[in-house]
């Protein structure tokens, strides 16, 4: 019968529940409550039209039920997005990582800066940070803004900022200091603002080429004093990690939501 | 009221709904498919417990039944509830 289908299809689907088996166990179950209203049906002489009609009138709105299950399975479901949300940081931070550092190693190369040094130094350390920071707060960005109706991109950054802000303080509090989430907060921002506001990708690129060139040479005259060599090097890797961010902002997205679609297959 | 119906012995979703209707007369006409998120809810809270099994119609059912919880809330909230429609019939009865 199409429309116990399309009735289960609709409940199944609108219920948020993260695991493929308890989706399909709750199929299941309607599935075997239609067949018995239609079987009983049936014994009572309905034709099969009015059993249809019947079974809508009886089973109730598909979506009070959907939100019936949602509300019921709200905690897995809040774990869960919060389990895909880590992963996903970590999987697409670890990528940019890489994509980053062998760019930057080639540059190391090109300059004639000793690689092993470059790898092995603090800085590695911190920009593996940077970049968490900034791959969580964009995901964060991205979340956020769809628990809003209006103004969703401020709204949410807002409030990822509040969230750093009391971070920082409680971490600064106990003699940690963290200020890669600050980096991440700016970087993140930035480059979702630049994603939203900026329609043309020549335009993207054009603005976080002239913004990390720029930067780039202010943290370079910072280690005064640079040899001309040393601050273009410096430039031209902010330039490498300010394109990555860019890729990522692209691509960040898509990859989070195949993620998400892949685990709730499970 | 689900865990009333239960109290009496292991029953399907269909069956539970068929019960309610038979005992009060068809006075409670719920929304068929509501008692199951209701059913779910009881089951996480530890209160009945699950199994597919075969039916005397032969076709696979999820049956629930009470747990030790569930039979001990069952009997409280039926106390409650006389507690209160007892309350409620003196005050119509009273003049």
């Amino acid at each position: 019968m199409c429309t116990a289908d399309e009735l289960i299809h609709n409940i199944v689907n609108c219920s948020q529940i993260p695991s493929a088996k308890r989706r399909q166990e709750i199929q299941r179950e309607l599935s075997a409550h239609i067949e018995d209203f239609v079987a009983v049906a049936r014994q009572s002489g309905h034709e099969e039209h009015e059993i249809e009609t019947l079974l809508l009138a009886h089973f109730g709105d598909p979506r009070q039920i959907a939100e019936g299950f949602s509300r019921v399975y709200r905690y897995e479901r809040r774990r869960f997005l919060i389990f895909a949300y880590a992963l996903s940081t970590v999987l697409l931070a670890s990528s940019l990582l890489m994509g980053i550092l062998a760019i930057q190693t080639g540059l190391a190369f090109g300059f004639g800066t000793s690689i092993l040094k470059m790898l092995a130094s603090k800085h590695t350390v911190i920009q593996a940070l940077d970049i968490l920071a900034f791959v969580a707060v964009y995901l964060g960005l991205t979340s956020l803004e769809t628990l809003f109706g209006h103004y969703r991109f401020q709204k949410a950054a807002l409030l990822l900022a509040a969230v750093v802000a009391v971070l920082t303080v409680s971490c600064s509090a106990m003699g940690f200091h963290i200020a890669f989430l600050l980096y991440g907060l700016i970087t993140g921002v930035f480059f979702r603002a630049v994603r939203l506001f900026v329609p043309a990708e020549v335009a993207r690129v054009g603005i976080v080429l002239v913004c990390f060139a720029l930067a780039g040479f202010g943290f370079a005259l910072l280690r005064s004093p640079v040899s001309l060599v040393e601050l273009v090097a410096t430039c031209a890797s902010w330039l490498a990690l300010g394109m990555g961010y860019l890729l990522m902002s692209r691509l960040a997205p898509r990859l989070d939501a195949a993620l998400l679609n892949g685990l709730q297959g499970i | 009221m689900l865990l009333h119906l239960l109290s009496r012995g292991e029953m399907y979703g269909y069956e539970i709904l068929q019960e309610a209707s038979r005992r009060s007369a068809n006075a409670f006409d719920l929304k068929e498919g509501t008692v199951y998120p209701a059913l779910h809810q009881l089951e996480k809270k530890g209160q009945i417990r699950s199994k597919w099994r075969t039916a005397e119609n032969g076709r696979e059912r999820k049956y629930y039944s009470l747990t030790p919880k569930g039979k001990k809330t069952a009997v409280e909230y039926e106390k409650q509830w006389q507690h209160l429609t007892g309350a409620i019939a003196a005050i119509l009865e009273s003049k």
